[in-house]
């Protein structure tokens, strides 16, 4: 560094001072500011560093040793550098190599991409194709898992040897349904190949497996046969499932009623012959003496029957929602009571065909009628069960009715004479009787009122009809007055004995009408029987048929006023004492009501031919002299003495 | 499966008796529908209802029949009687009359109906107490002389009503356990439901049911 600044000073001096070099020289250095020349110092430092001594030698060679120095230095730079530039080479070298290598593994590489390219093409597709395909595998999983059955169903389905049925076969049959439906989509959509072949296949195992809940539900129900069947709910969703198919459906339940059948009759036969525990309640037949408990039990064991069956069908059917539910329950409940019908009508016929008489036919009759009602509200009108119970309440009705005919054409066959006292004869009361019986036992029935006032009209004209026939037969050979008595007598008693009874006023109207005629009868007979006797009656006939023309009474034979003073002598007796004078037919009425109708009635016509009377005698223009003093009595007095 | 209300395991048979217009059908309908049916036609013949109810455990179905009180029915009554498990005698405490008839129904009951049957008496009507014409004690006591089960109930207000029906049922499901009702007799006014054979009841009864309850 010295030296260069030496250099420098030595160059510009020259050119500044030519004129005393040294001076320049002198100025210079003296000009020099050697602490601010900072390169100055450093060059004094290093020089320092080896000018270590001052000798002569030292300062004459001094240039020579920095120079030296400096050489040194300069080679020992060279050499450096020399090393630097040799390990640069290296690097360049090592740089070189791997830009080559580079460059080769870029070719290579290159090479490489190109050659794989079709491969990695090759690979991305792949992969689409994979992800693709893994949907579709899944949607296959799902539209299996939808359309498919899983082994075990198909297992269950198919069941086991023994033909009992798995738990869920009910819900493998849903299943197959379901997917049986929803192949309808799949037919709407383009997947129909598919839809077809699935829906067919669910068809075989629908089929299958309808045939063998068929079968099972077929067996169960067979083994329903005693008195308690016990319905499990799974026999209920058999029922429930084979709707779909209806006809085993029908056999199903068809099966169950057979079975119910068979158990209802043995449990008839039961309660007819075997009873209770130990005997308690004894057996129905035992009271076969008694036809009213007999049948009446009968009957109502068959009503029990038929409800309970009822309730066992309603259990049974519980989860059909069929509309027409109603109508198959009575359809089976009919079926299931058909067997019972026999024997009961047997016992039933038997009963009434040994003619327990009149009155407890009819109570058969209405007991039957009763229950016809009451298990009718359970079973539909074409039951046969129901058909049977007609029959028996008819067939008991014609017997009743029969054996009231058969009574009423012996009272016919054998009519008796009236009785001396006129009154009703012992058939006449024992028929009466009999009606009574009858009509009150109607009160003790449960028939509904129509249906009663239907039967009292039938009866009463099986009964009432041919005793008033019997009557006027007996009557026929009597006088007047007898028969006419005898009539109001037999009337009479038919008339209270029907007044206790409802629905008889059409009847005791009519006997009313008969007994009033008879009634008229007996009074105009009574009537002119005491003109007669007091001797007025042709006198009267007289008055009744004169006419002006034939000029006054009192010239007309048999009108003599002597001869009227007789009568009217006579007439007056009779007044004092009228009760002489009353028929003796009359006072054997056994109504007190109808007898003093009868004298009240006749004790009229008397007054009243007696005014007649009266007003002709005292008419002036009859000619009778005096005729106060020939009928001394005014029709007032005697009306008030007769009436 | 879930049990239905249809599963039950025995069917008891129980019979309503008394005198015309005590409210043997308002009883009837009162544990049926558990309500109270105020102006309750005349019975004709017979009804009947039904209710499944729970004695230990078992469900048990009352098939219930009502008999008409009137007189004229008697002779149709009588004939349901048989095979009855339970027979309820109703009077109406407040008429004496009707409570006076009760040895009738008795003589009845006893005569027509096996000897194991559970006759249970019932004063009806207690919601009247003012017009009370029987009292408890009198109707107690008679029924403890003649081996009765006896309650006072009120068809209006439903009290005691349930406990009446129950207890007789109690008492036949007692009777069944204790042997003294012979289920293999026909007429016993009990059936049993399940279909395990029916010698093998009570105690491996239960099991069956969940062996064949799926």
């Amino acid at each position: 560094m010295a030296t260069i600044q030496e250099q420098t000073a030595d160059t510009s001096s020259p050119s500044s001072q030519p004129n005393n070099p040294l001076s320049r020289k002198l100025n210079k250095i003296l000009d020099t500011r050697l602490d601010n020349d900072k390169e100055m110092l450093e060059a004094l430092k290093a020089l320092s560093s080896f000018f270590s001594e001052n000798t002569l030698r030292n300062r004459r060679n001094l240039r020579g040793d920095v120079e030296r120095r400096s050489l040194a230095i300069n080679e020992d730079f060279i050499q450096a550098f020399q090393q630097v530039k040799e390990q640069l080479d290296s690097v360049y070298e090592d740089v070189k190599g791997m830009s080559e290598c580079c460059q080769d593994m870029t070719t290579r590489l290159k090479a490489a991409k190109e050659q794989t390219h079709d491969l990695i093409n090759q690979t991305t597709q792949l992969q689409t194709e994979s992800q693709r395909l893994q949907m579709r595998a899944q949607v296959a999983d799902a539209f299996l898992a939808k359309f498919q059955l899983k082994p075990e169903e198909v297992k269950i389905l198919r069941g086991t040897r023994d033909g009992a049925l798995h738990p869920d076969f009910f819900k493998a049959l849903a299943r197959v349904k379901q997917i049986h439906t929803d192949c309808k989509v799949l037919l709407r959509t383009n997947q129909q190949t598919a839809g077809l072949e699935i829906m067919e296949s669910m068809a075989l195992h629908q089929e299958s497996a309808y045939e063998r809940l068929y079968r099972w539900t077929q067996n169960e129900c067979r083994a329903l046969s005693n008195e308690s069947p016990d319905i499990s709910s799974q026999l209920c969703l058999g029922l429930e499932a084979l709707q779909d198919r209806p006809v085993l459906f029908r056999y199903s339940l068809d099966e169950f009623g057979t079975a119910r059948r068979t158990a209802i009759v043995r449990g008839f036969i039961d309660a007819l012959t075997r009873g209770g525990p130990g005997g308690t309640p004894r057996p129905i037949e035992l009271h076969s003496h008694d036809p009213l408990r007999y049948v009446g039990d009968m009957l109502a064991w068959l009503h029990q029957a038929t409800a309970s069956e009822k309730e066992h069908l309603q259990t049974l059917l519980k989860k059909c929602n069929n509309c027409s539910n109603e109508g198959t329950i009575q359809d089976i409940l009919g079926h299931i009571t058909e067997g019972v019908c026999r024997p009961f009508k047997v016992r039933v016929e038997q009963v009434v065909v040994a003619e327990p008489g009149p009155v407890l036919l009819y109570k058969l009759t209405n007991l039957l009628k009763f229950y016809e009602h009451t298990i009718g509200q359970l079973l539909s009108k074409d039951a046969s069960l129901l058909g049977t119970l007609d029959e028996a309440h008819v067939l008991s009705s014609k017997m009743f009715f029969n054996s009231l005919n058969i009574h009423a054409a012996r009272l016919l066959d054998k009519v008796e004479l009236p009785p001396a006292e006129l009154g009703p004869t012992g058939p006449l009361n024992q028929t009466l009787q009999l009606l009574k019986d009858v009509l009150s036992s109607h009160d003790s029935s449960v028939v509904s009122i129509d249906d009663r006032q239907k039967d009292f009209s039938k009866i009463m004209s099986s009964v009432i009809d041919p005793l008033i026939q019997m009557c006027s037969l007996s009557a026929s050979k009597l006088t007047t007055v007898d028969m006419a008595t005898y009539m109001i007598n037999c009337l009479y008693t038919m008339q209270s004995a029907l007044a206790l009874f409802e629905y008889t006023d059409q009847r005791l109207e009519m006997l009313q009408a008969q007994i009033d005629a008879h009634i008229d009868t007996l009074i105009s007979e009574q009537a002119s029987h005491i003109l007669h006797r007091v001797g007025l009656a042709s006198t009267y006939g007289i008055v009744q048929q004169h006419q002006p023309k034939q000029g006054p009474l009192s010239s007309i034979p048999g009108m003599e006023p002597g001869t009227l003073k007789g009568a009217i002598a006579k007439f007056d007796s009779f007044l004092s004492t009228p009760d002489g004078y009353i028929l003796q037919q009359c006072s054997l009425l056994q109504s007190t009501t109808v007898r003093e109708t009868t004298r009240k009635r006749s004790m009229e016509l008397i007054v009243s031919a007696y005014e007649e009377l009266y007003t002709a005698i005292t008419n002036p223009q009859n000619g009778y002299k005096d005729p106060q003093n020939l009928m001394p009595r005014t029709p007032e007095q005697v009306k008030h003495l007769l009436i | 499966m879930a049990a239905g209300p249809y599963n039950y395991s025995y069917i008891f048979k129980y019979i309503i008796i008394g005198d015309m217009g005590v409210g043997k059908s308002c009883l009837l309908h009162q544990f049926t529908e558990k309500k109270f049916m105020a102006d309750c036609p005349h019975t004709i013949g017979v009804e009947f209802g039904t209710r499944i109810i729970e004695v230990s455990g078992q469900k048990i179905k009352l098939q219930i029949w009502d008999t008409a009180g009137q007189e004229r029915f008697r002779a149709v009554t009588r004939s349901y009687y048989r095979g009855a498990a339970g027979a309820l005698m109703v009077y109406d405490i407040t008429r004496r009359s009707t409570y006076n008839h009760l040895s009738s129904w008795l003589t009845d009951a006893r005569n027509l109906t096996n000897p194991n049957t559970v006759i249970f008496l019932i004063g009806n009507k207690s919601d009247l107490e003012a017009q009370r014409d029987v009292t408890y004690e009198e109707a107690k006591q008679f029924a403890d002389e003649n081996g009765l089960m006896f309650l006072e109930c009120s068809a209006k207000t439903g009290e005691n009503v349930e406990e009446a029906f129950l207890d007789t049922a109690r008492k036949i499901y007692q009777n069944i356990q204790d042997g003294s009702l012979d289920l293999n007799a026909a007429e016993s006014g009990v059936q049993h439901k399940p279909s395990a054979p029916r010698n093998a009841i009570n105690t491996d009864q239960p099991a069956n049911k969940e062996g064949c309850a799926c």
